[in-house]
């Protein structure tokens, strides 16, 4: 079976010597829905640009589909990047644009067709449910309504794995569990999901597998696990 | 599979030719929006372009000047007033048999009249009686031998005063190489001027637009998607320096131009036409600022 993600060996030293990853070996296979936990500075931002090609690994070797992204030249980055959409814990939206055409910047960044823009950015968000606030600018939406947005964003080109950091981070915990919901529920079509949170019931609650990483090591991986971080 | 990578062909250009626009528009709108900074922007490109254009102008002149006088270098050997007809003609032999000697040509007094009014006048001189000697032109094989062949001029029986520009015209090229050389120091200077400006009014737009370049980075897009606009208003900002620098300096040389041929029509001057060319020099290094240091802003942005 092919692993949509795999890192073998992957340690972490950020110039001036603070390691941040150690040694990592990961599998993640197609359609798996994947928590990453630990504390504030275990490594799990770090974790994740790697993913994305933000940062290099100082040692070891990561694949998405077969591909060793740590060997791509820097032209080719941004076509990696188009298969993974990117979720974050303060939303990132473009505060000038609507929601729309928040969305649609994201195909219109990828030289997308205009008429492919405009059959697809209203699905999307119709599937994030925000149809009814589809013209409004950010500052007039909740926090949960800007991060299904911003997951709106991220699930427009049809990415093969959204990595999200953090996304309810900044949410209640009404919103986080409905955010929660939605991701399960793109997981369940098909997309390949990495959640970093801190969010301890909801991991309890979803029963995925978990990753833990504490002081840059991977200390647990465990199907359908719980967060049991302040242990 | 041949159906499929040719569609995908047909969709890239068109595509291309969107993402253009977008370009443009991006560029527009930041143009726009730091308003001053684009003016300040403009400003700086047009007078380094007014000053280097200005030293060109008057050295492209003087150089015009230079040549017209070397070409101009002949010796005049003018006649005492008391020889006759008879004398003149030997004087001439005498002249042409002079080692280094071209061409010998005898202006009378009449002629060398005519041709004074041409150039003054005629309303000036009506009525003066005329002045003027009888005179030859003489022509050298090269210029090095004008002095020594004047010499010997002199010394001819009749004649009472010989002349020529050699000193002037060394003195016009010194003139010329200076200007240049010094027209040159300036518009470095003012040109690293216009760069540093620019890439600060591109700096802010960077600055300002930051979260959305990266942004559009995790999105994946290219750097060169990122970098266009802003590469575009800069060569835009240069682009208008420019032509306020070409107008301005077009205004300014045809009013020069104009003084100078009504108070002292003997200089010779180049028509504003032969400039064209130059302006489109101009045009091309004022977009290049504006490219350069737009693009000297980018760069450390765009690692993300």
């Amino acid at each position: 079976m092919q692993h949509i993600i795999e890192m073998v060996g992957v340690s972490k030293i950020y110039p001036g010597g603070c390691v941040a990853l150690r040694d990592i070996n990961v599998k993640i296979e197609k359609g798996e829905f994947v928590f990453l936990v630990g504390p504030t500075g275990a490594g799990k931002s770090t974790f994740l640009k790697l993913l994305f090609r933000e940062e290099l690994p100082t040692r070891g070797q990561i694949f998405i589909n077969g591909k060793n992204i740590t060997r791509l030249k820097p032209k080719e980055v941004p076509y990696l990047r188009r298969r993974l959409g990117v979720v974050f814990q303060d939303f990132r939206l473009l505060p000038q644009k609507t929601v729309y055409e928040n969305v649609a910047f994201a195909m219109e960044v990828i030289e997308a067709s205009p008429r492919e823009i405009r059959r697809r950015v209203p699905k999307v968000i119709e599937m994030v449910g925000l149809s009814h606030k589809m013209n409004s600018r950010p500052h007039e939406l909740s926090g949960g309504e800007q991060q299904r947005a911003a997951l709106a964003r991220a699930l427009v080109n049809n990415p093969d794995v959204i990595i999200a950091d953090e996304p309810t981070g900044n949410l209640d915990p009404d919103t986080s569990w409905e955010i929660m919901k939605l991701l399960d529920e793109i997981n369940k079509k098909g997309t390949t999901l990495i959640v970093a949170t801190h969010a301890k019931e909801l991991v309890d609650a979803m029963k995925k597998r978990v990753l833990q990483l504490e002081d840059g090591r991977l200390v647990r991986d465990e199907e359908r696990g719980v967060y049991r971080c302040e242990t | 599979m041949d159906d499929w990578s040719e569609t995908k062909r047909e969709g890239f250009t068109a595509v291309k030719l969107r993402t253009i626009r977008y370009f443009f528009k991006e560029a527009f709108v930041n143009l726009f929006r730091n308003g001053w900074m684009s003016l300040a922007s403009i400003g700086a490109v047009a007078s380094a372009l007014i000053i280097f254009g200005s030293f060109l102008m008057i050295s492209i002149n003087f150089d015009y000047i230079a040549k017209n006088v070397e070409s101009q270098v002949e010796i005049t050997a003018y006649v005492e007033d008391s020889v006759d007809k008879l004398k003149i003609n030997q004087i001439e032999l005498g002249i042409k048999s002079i080692d280094g000697v071209k061409e010998v040509v005898f202006v009378s007094k009449e002629q060398a009249l005519e041709e004074f009014k041409k150039q003054v006048g005629e309303e000036l001189l009506e009525g003066i009686e005329n002045p003027l000697p009888n005179s030859f032109r003489v022509k050298v094989e090269t210029p090095q031998e004008v002095a020594g062949v004047a010499e010997r001029i002199q010394k001819i029986d009749g004649i009472e005063e010989v002349k020529y520009g050699k000193g002037v015209v060394e003195k016009l090229f010194k003139i010329t190489y200076w200007m240049r050389l010094v027209g040159l120091a300036v518009m470095a200077i003012f040109a690293a001027i216009s760069v540093f400006i620019i890439s600060n009014t591109i700096r802010i737009t960077v600055f300002s637009r930051r979260r959305e370049i990266s942004i559009m980075k995790y999105i994946g897009a290219t750097d060169w998607f990122v970098r266009w606009p802003f590469l575009i208003e800069g060569m835009m900002l240069g682009f208008t320096g420019s032509l306020i620098a070409i107008a301005l300096l077009a205004a300014g040389y045809s009013y020069l131009y104009d003084m100078v041929k009504l108070n002292v029509p003997m200089i010779p001057l180049l028509h504003l036409e032969e400039f064209y060319d130059y302006s489109l020099g101009l045009l091309l290094m004022g977009t290049f600022l504006g490219a350069f240091g737009s693009g000297f802003s980018m760069r450390r942005f765009l690692r993300v």
